[in-house]
C-alpha cells in the first residue's frame, strides 16, 4: 500500500509547490536512510553526512560542466568518486569513537565547506554551481515527476540493501560493534573493516542522493549543500523514525521532512524553523531515544486491545516453556536472527534489548505478550551469562 | 615576510590563542565531569557576547561590566543544564546522546538570537576600540589585549581553583574517577553540576571578550566550534592543559599562517591538526587515561 501511495503522489499532487516538497521529503528519506546504513547498524552518530552529499552534488555537477559527461554517468561516476574519497577519510575517522568520531564528522563539513567556498576558480565559490539539467525538453511539473521516481527509485535499493545486511552475517557483526565494540572484538568480530564497509557504503548512497539533487535543484552553493543543519536533519530523522528499523529513517523523514517544509513555509522569513528544529530535536533525545516505531509498539501493546488474555501463560507453563526452549536452544537457535546474533556478539545487547529483540523475535518467544513479557525477556539472558564470563 | 610582520602575527597569534585556551578549558571540563561533548559552548558564546553588545547597547557602559550579571547567570543555566537535561539521559549512550542534545540547545540559542536581535551583523563601538598600542614593532589593538588579559585572568582563576581549593579538589577526584570519589564522601552529582557551571561560565567571559572587537551575527558559533572541537581532541580530551597547549599552539599556527594564505585557507589548521591527530595519536598529544575510549 505504501508503495502504491508513493507511485500515486505525483499524480495527486494538486501543484508544482506540493510535488517540489515531496521531491525534498523524498530526498532527505533517501539521506537519512543512506545515514542509517552507519547511525542505525553501528551506533556511530555521524552529524556530518552532509559532506558526502554535498560532494556528491559538486562532483556531479563539476563532471557535467568540466568533462562534458552525460547526466547519469556523472552522477554514477561522481559515486565512485564519493566512494574513494571516503576510504582514507573512513579509516581516519573510525580510529576513535563516540564523541570523538561525531567531533570528527562536523569537522569535514565545517573543511569542506570552507574548501568549496575559499575555491572559487574550481567550485563557483559562493556564486554558486549551475548543473544543467538532464532532461532539458521536459517542462517543470514532468520534470518535477520524473524526479520523484528517480529519488523513489533510489530509496528502494537502499532500502533492499540495508533489508539484505540486516539479515545478513555483516550486518549481525555491525549490531554487535553497536551493543559492545570492545567484546564484539574479542569474539572475532573485524569490527574495524565492518565499520569502514558500513561508513563507506553509507557515504556512497550518501554522496549519490546528494548528486540526485543537483540534478534535480540545478543550482548548487556551498552553505546549502555543506551545511551542519543538513547533517542534523538526517540524524534526526533517523532517530525519530527509529535507527533499528528498516523503515525508520522514511517514517522520520516524512513527518520531519514534512515539518521542516512547514517550518519553513511558516517561519521562513524569521530564524524560527531553527528553533523548531531544536526543539523536535531535543524532545526525541530526551523521551524518546529509540525512535516513534519503538515508542508506538510499546504504547500499542500498553492500551491496545491485549493479544495476551487469550494467549497468557500461567507460570508453570512458561517454565515448562523456557525448559523446552533451553534445551532445544542449543541446536535451534543458530537458525534464529536473534541467536545468531548471540553466537556472533557474544552477549546480547544489555541497553535496550528488549526492543531490538522482542519485535523480530521469530523463534518460539514471539507470540506471548502482555503480563508475560517481562518474564519471557528474562529467559535468555541467563544462557548469554555464561559466554559473557568467558 | 618582514620580522615585524612575523612578529606581529605571532603576537596576535597568542592573544588569539588565549581566547582559543579558555573556551577550551570549558569545553574540557564539561568532558571530564560528564563525559559530554558541549557543541553548544560556542552558542552560549555568542549568547554571551549578544549580551555584552544589547547591555553597551541600552546602558552605554563598558560591556565588560555585563559580566556581573552573565557569569552567574551561565554559572546557573550550566547547574540547570546539566541536572535537568543531561542526567536524564540514559548512561549507556549519553555520550552520542548528549551530543544530539547540546547540539539541539545550539540551533535553540541560535534561532532566538536570531529571532530577538534579527541576523543583522552587531558590532560595539567602543572610545578605545581604535587605539592600539606599540610594543617592539608590532602594533595590537588595546581590545585584543584586554580580551587577552580577561581570557589569561579567567584562565589563572581556574588553575587556582582546581588546584588549591577544596571543591577543585573534589572536581578533578571526580574527572579522574568517579565512584572512587563518591567512595571518600564526595557528592559527585553536585561537583559535576558546578563543572558544568564553571564550564559554562568561561564561555560567557570568552563570549564578552570577543564581543569588543569583532563582529557578532547568529551563525558566527559554527566557526568557533570546530577550530574548539578539534583543540580538544589534539590536546587529549579530557585535559586541560593539553587544550591550553594545542589552543596556543594552534592559535599562533592560524596567525602565522594567515599571512601567506589569507583567513578562509589558515582555518584549515585546525582541521589538518585533528587528522593529523587521529592517524598519528588517536588519543591526542597530551591527553591522559580519559582519551583512550572516547
Amino acid at each position: 500500500m505504501g508503495v502504491a501511495l508513493v507511485l500515486a503522489f505525483p499524480t495527486m499532487a494538486p501543484n508544482a509547490y506540493i510535488l517540489s516538497a515531496g521531491i525534498v521529503v523524498a530526498s532527505y528519506a533517501c539521506t537519512a536512510t543512506a545515514w542509517n546504513f552507519m547511525g542505525g547498524f553501528t551506533g556511530y552518530v555521524s552529524l556530518g553526512h552532509a559532506a558526502f552529499f554535498g560532494l556528491g552534488a559538486y562532483g556531479t555537477g563539476i563532471l557535467i560542466r568540466d568533462l562534458g559527461l552525460p547526466s547519469f554517468v556523472a552522477w554514477l561516476l561522481a559515486g565512485a568518486i564519493v566512494l574513494v574519497i571516503t576510504i582514507p577519510l573512513g579509516i581516519a575517522a573510525l580510529r576513535v569513537r563516540g564523541a570523538s568520531f561525531v567531533i570528527v564528522s562536523i569537522s569535514f563539513v565545517l573543511i569542506l565547506l570552507l574548501v568549496f567556498q575559499a575555491w572559487g576558480s574550481f567550485t563557483g565559490g559562493s556564486d554558486g554551481l549551475v548543473v544543467p539539467r538532464p532532461f532539458p525538453d521536459l517542462l517543470r511539473p514532468e520534470h518535477h515527476r520524473v524526479f520523484f521516481y528517480l529519488f523513489a527509485a533510489l530509496l528502494a535499493v537502499m532500502l533492499l540493501v540495508w533489508w539484505a545486511i540486516d539479515r545478513s552475517r555483516f550486518g549481525t557483526g555491525l549490531k554487535a560493534v553497536r551493543e559492545d565494540e570492545d567484546k564484539a572484538q574479542a569474539l572475532g568480530v573485524p569490527t574495524r573493516n565492518y565499520k569502514l564497509v558500513a561508513y563507506v557504503v553509507s557515504a556512497t548512497f550518501t554522496g549519490l542522493a546528494g548528486g540526485m539533487y543537483a540534478l534535480w535543484f540545478g543550482d548548487l552553493d556551498p552553505i546549502f549543500q555543506f551545511s551542519i543543519m543538513l547533517g542534523s536533519y538526517m540524524v534526526l530523522m533517523a532517530l525519530f523514525g527509529g535507527v533499528r528499523h528498516l523503515f525508520g529513517p522514511l517514517l522520520g523523514a516524512l513527518v520531519v521532512g514534512t515539518g521542516l517544509e512547514y517550518f519553513k513555509l511558516e517561519f521562513g522569513d524569521t530564524q524560527f524553523h531553527l528553533v523548531a528544529t531544536a526543539i523536535l530535536l531535543g524532545v526525541v533525545v530526551l523521551f524518546m531515544p529509540d525512535g516513534i516505531i519503538p515508542a508506538v509498539q510499546s504504547l500499542v501493546r500498553r492500551f491496545g486491545p491485549q493479544d495476551s488474555s487469550i494467549r497468557e501463560m500461567t507460570a508453570a507453563e512458561l517454565l515448562e516453556h523456557n525448559r523446552a526452549v533451553a534445551a532445544g536452544g542449543a541446536t535451534a537457535e543458530g537458525t534464529t536472527a536473534v541467536g545468531h546474533l548471540e553466537r556472533r556478539g557474544g552477549a546480547t545487547p544489555t541497553e535496550g534489548q528488549g526492543e531490538d529483540v522482542g519485535p523480530r523475535r521469530g523463534g518460539p518467544g514471539g507470540s506471548s505478550r502482555g503480563t508475560s513479557e517481562r518474564m519471557e525477556d528474562a529467559a535468555p539472558r541467563p544462557r548469554t551469562g555464561p559466554e559473557e564470563e568467558r | 615576510m618582514t620580522v615585524s610582520l612575523l612578529f606581529q602575527s605571532l603576537m596576535l597569534g597568542v592573544l588569539l590563542g588565549g581566547l582559543y585556551a579558555l573556551l577550551a578549558a570549558g569545553l574540557t571540563l564539561y568532558f571530564g565531569v560528564m563525559r559530554v561533548v558541549m557543541i553548544a559552548h560556542s552558542a552560549f558564546l555568542i549568547l554571551a557576547a549578544y549580551l555584552a553588545w544589547y547591555f553597551n547597547q541600552q546602558t552605554g557602559m563598558d560591556p565588560l561590566l555585563s559580566l556581573v550579571v552573565t557569569v552567574p547567570l551561565f554559572f546557573a543555566v550550566g547547574v540547570g543544564m546539566q541536572r535537568l537535561l543531561i542526567t536524564r539521559l540514559r548512561p549507556a549512550t549519553l555520550t552520542m546522546m548528549s551530543v544530539l542534545l547540546t547540539f539541539a540547545v545550539a540551533l535553540f540559542i541560535e534561532g532566538m538570537i536570531g529571532f530577538v536581535w534579527s541576523g543583522t551583523q552587531r558590532r560595539i563601538q567602543l572610545p578605545y576600540s581604535g587605539a592600539s598600542v606599540e610594543f617592539f614593532g608590532a602594533r595590537i589593538a588595546v581590545v585584543k589585549l584586554v580580551a587577552f588579559a580577561l581570557a589569561a585572568l579567567s584562565l589563572a582563576l581556574l588553575y587556582v581553583l582546581m588546584k588549591h581549593s577544596r571543591f577543585g579538589q573534589a572536581l578533578r577526584a571526580t574527572i579522574q574517577h568517579r565512584e572512587a570519589a563518591q567512595l571518600v564522601g564526595i557528592k559527585t552529582d553536585r561537583v559535576a553540576g558546578f563543572g558544568f557551571g564553571l564550564g559554562l561560565a568561561t564561555a560567557a567571559i570568552g563570549g564578552t571578550a570577543l564581543s569588543l572587537d569583532a563582529t557578532i551575527y547568529p551563525s558566527l558559533h559554527w566557526h568557533w566550534i570546530g577550530p574548539l572541537m578539534a583543540i580538544i581532541v589534539v590536546g587529549g580530551l579530557g585535559s586541560i592543559p593539553g587544550a591550553a597547549i594545542a589552543a596556543l599552539v594552534l592559535g599562533v599556527g592560524q596567525s602565522l599562517l594567515q599571512v601567506p594564505l589569507g583567513t578562509t585557507w589558515a582555518q584549515t589548521i585546525f582541521y589538518v591538526a585533528l587528522f593529523a591527530t587521529l592517524m598519528l595519536r588517536p588519543q591526542g598529544f597530551f591527553g591522559g587515561r580519559l582519551a583512550q575510549r572516547f
